[in-house]
């Protein structure tokens, strides 16, 4: 008896384990599917991550024989877990990045599901913005945002004193001078993260270069050679920004969060960010004089640069995909589908504020978008040319460590300009 | 049952679980992490072996050089700032008797108890230039209040305090309990011949503190090295790398920057410094035990 006892124990221990270790999808009896989703929105309650439990929820309601299970952790946490799933069975359905920085390594190892283009046709997708996410001429993912760079700046503060929205980029440095005078911090940045400067850095860059951005970073990032002349330019104006006190003081320890409390709490004019805080403006949190006075403008021109106001910086981020060895591959793709239907991520993300989506969203326009989703909306309806992924997306996962870490070093004047774009060079090979 | 204890069967049979478990879960990663030191791999997809590469790179890698250095620094920093302070307030705690003992060494411990999350984020905010605490303070006595307490030159410093500062009721609580271990007829015996205060501590409680003073300064070291999760929650090891260490420097390397075969060898590389270190921190202490003995047993002799 004890030994049955014992054996029955055993057994279950075992396939408990076994069932712990795969981590794949069980597929139960009478057609009941569970999906797994594994994301990296961990807020469902407010903004993207609620626009995503929204569609799952309306999914499951729709389709009662499935169960759709969400494993959410921040960005970070998320890339890393995700490749310890890489190595073990991936969930079902992922979020990834269609950037190479992120998605070569995760392409090269198969991880991913190849989709059919033709089932996309009439999704409503913006020329271009399903580039990042294919290989060799195969579809691996669906963009979720188009996202744009701007400064976003408190109109009210800007009138109180008489400051005008700059055009040109020397006015952004003597518009910083006269902000600072006031003892308000001009441009509050998160310079601890790393990205946010590499992005505002691409900015600059395209306007420099103009039409030729691509070109030129990618030609730095296949030889590893970055003395290209805009390139040295664009870090130099850079520095001479940050020497010129256009970020707040220590902006380059300064996490995400600290420097956007800085500009919500009326110390800073401006903050310069991606179109997905656009959903500021409906943020309760911020108080009302603030929240309702948020405005935005794109990177102002730089003299004898190429680019002209309407070139902005923009590009398609995140997104989603299926794992290609998913048990329940086709139920995975018909949930994507689902999501990428238009009245979906399009509709809802529009509703919700969380800024622009990689689709058509015109016929979602409600009339009660506010004036800040309006200005993003008319930058990238006037946009002539739009830039692409930012230059720290666009190499190998060891570049963007490099550049997001050394530009904190360029801007605060601990190496010298050279000595940076040697580094990031030596990242690319 | 003397039989039982006897048969070298039921012997391994007990030892076997101890056995499996280091082997699984501290021998076999090792190993496997010295191979994957040897080849460069993203964690995904294939390992290509290419020998001894990722070492000759980590040798001449400053972000990894910096690290080592900032070890260092926090190193000198535990032995000769937290500790000392760490001794001299235990002798004072254990001096003081009463209620106050007590009080004091909760107070003092209780940096240990809260989670290094918080304590980062609190440090984070007294830190910061625009509205944090030691500028405002440095304000109100008239100061201009805008230092930029993690600019490039100032940030090691920085997280050094705080790591100093965390650390410090631990180190107290133990030589606490060492200093409550030693004898008081001792000191009754120093006060009937005379001695005073500073005596008493440089040759009573010192000396017999020694075995403390060792075990403390071994898991100091230890935890310079170590240092991660502080370090991360703070800076994440910048601006630039001016306050790397290597463990963060290890998991910037091998999950950010999907570099898994290069953080395996900054991991091999690591493992044998702190083995190199505790082996020569035993070294030194096995010396210092040695001395009075032996000039013990020459005295005898003669």
């Amino acid at each position: 008896m004890k030994r049955k006892v014992v054996a029955a124990g055993m057994a279950a221990m075992m396939a408990f384990s076994v069932m712990a270790g795969t981590g794949a999808t069980i597929v139960k009896a009478d057609d009941e599917v569970t999906l797994k989703v594994f994301s990296n929105l961990p807020d469902r309650k407010n903004g993207q991550g609620l626009v995503e439990q929204m569609i799952i929820d309306d999914y499951m309601e729709e389709n009662p024989n499935v169960t759709i299970e969400v494993e959410a952790l921040d960005e970070e946490a998320y890339k890393t877990k995700f490749k310890a799933y890489s190595m073990e069975g991936m969930p079902d359905v992922v979020s990834i990045w269609g950037q190479p920085a992120f998605l070569d390594e995760v392409l090269d190892a198969g991880v991913l599901a190849e989709l059919n283009q033709d089932d996309y046709k009439d999704y409503g997708f913006i020329s271009g913005s399903l580039d990042g996410f294919m290989k060799d001429g195969k579809l691996y993912g669906l963009p979720r945002n188009t996202d744009v760079a701007g400064f976003y700046y408190n109109q009210k503060m800007f009138e109180d004193n008489g400051w005008e929205v700059p055009t040109t980029y020397d006015e952004l440095l003597t518009l910083a001078g006269e902000i600072k005078d006031k003892d308000i911090v001009p441009l509050a940045m998160d310079g601890g993260d790393g990205w946010p400067m590499a992005v505002y850095l691409s900015d600059i860059l395209f306007k420099l270069t103009g039409s030729d951005y691509s070109d030129v970073v990618s030609n730095a990032i296949s030889t590893g050679d970055f003395s290209d002349e805009n390139l040295k330019k664009a870090t130099e104006l850079l520095k001479e920004s940050a020497d010129a006190g256009l970020f707040q003081n220590g902006y380059d320890s300064q996490d995400y969060g600290t420097a956007m409390n800085l500009f919500t709490n009326g110390q800073a004019a401006m903050f310069y960010m991606g179109s997905w805080e656009a959903s500021m403006a409906l943020n309760e949190d911020i108080p009302e004089e603030i929240r309702t006075n948020i405005r935005v403008f794109t990177m102002p021109v730089i003299d004898g640069g190429k680019g002209t106001a309407t070139d902005i910086a923009a590009w398609n981020g995140g997104g989603y995909a299926v794992s290609a060895d998913s048990e329940v591959k086709e139920e995975a793709v018909k949930f994507l589908n689902y999501m990428y239907q238009p009245d979906k991520l399009s509709k809802y993300g529009w509703e919700n504020g969380v800024g622009m989506s990689a689709q058509d969203q015109s016929a979602y326009m409600t009339g009660d978008e506010t004036e800040l989703q309006m200005q993003f909306v008319d930058a990238v309806n006037n946009a002539t040319s739009v830039s692409g992924t930012p230059i720290n997306d666009c190499g190998p996962s060891a570049f963007k460590t490099s550049i997001e870490s050394e530009i904190q070093s360029v801007s605060n004047g601990s190496i010298s300009v050279d000595d940076f774009l040697a580094a990031i060079g030596e990242a690319c090979k | 049952m003397k039989k039982l204890y006897s048969n070298k069967l039921v012997i391994f049979s007990l030892v076997l679980p101890g056995l499996l478990l280091f082997f699984f879960a501290i021998l076999a990663p090792i190993c496997l992490s010295v191979y994957y030191g040897f080849t460069e791999y993203s964690g995904m997809g294939t390992a290509t072996f290419i020998g001894m590469e990722n070492y000759k790179k980590l040798m001449t890698d400053k972000a990894f050089w910096m690290s080592m250095r900032n070890s260092l620094l926090l190193a000198i920093g535990f032995i000769c700032i937290q500790h000392p302070l760490a001794m001299i307030t235990a002798a004072i705690l254990d001096k003081l008797g009463g209620r106050g003992e007590g009080f004091f060494r909760c107070v003092y411990f209780i940096p240990n108890v809260i989670s290094v999350a918080v304590i980062a984020y609190l440090w984070k905010f007294i830190y910061n230039p625009d509205f944090g605490l030691l500028n405002n303070i440095i304000k109100a006595f008239g100061g201009k209040g805008d230092i930029n307490w993690f600019s490039t030159d100032n940030a090691i410093w920085s997280v050094l305090i705080v790591l100093i500062w965390h650390g410090f009721g631990w180190g107290m609580l133990i030589y606490y309990t060492g200093i409550k271990n030693i004898d008081p007829v001792l000191y009754e015996a120093a006060a009937i011949d005379g001695a005073d205060q500073k005596t008493t501590f440089l040759k009573i409680t010192l000396p017999l503190m020694k075995p403390v003073i060792q075990v403390n300064v071994t898991m100091a070291v230890i935890s310079a090295l170590k240092q991660m999760e502080t370090v991360y929650l703070l800076t994440n090891g910048g601006p630039g790398n001016s306050t790397q260490f290597a463990a963060n420097y290890l998991y910037q390397q091998a999950f950010k920057a999907f570099k898994y075969g290069y953080g395996n060898a900054i991991g091999v590389v690591f493992i044998i410094i702190c083995l190199i270190t505790t082996v020569v921190l035993n070294k030194i202490f096995e010396e210092r035990d040695d001395r009075p003995a032996k000039a013990k047993r020459r005295k005898g002799a003669a």
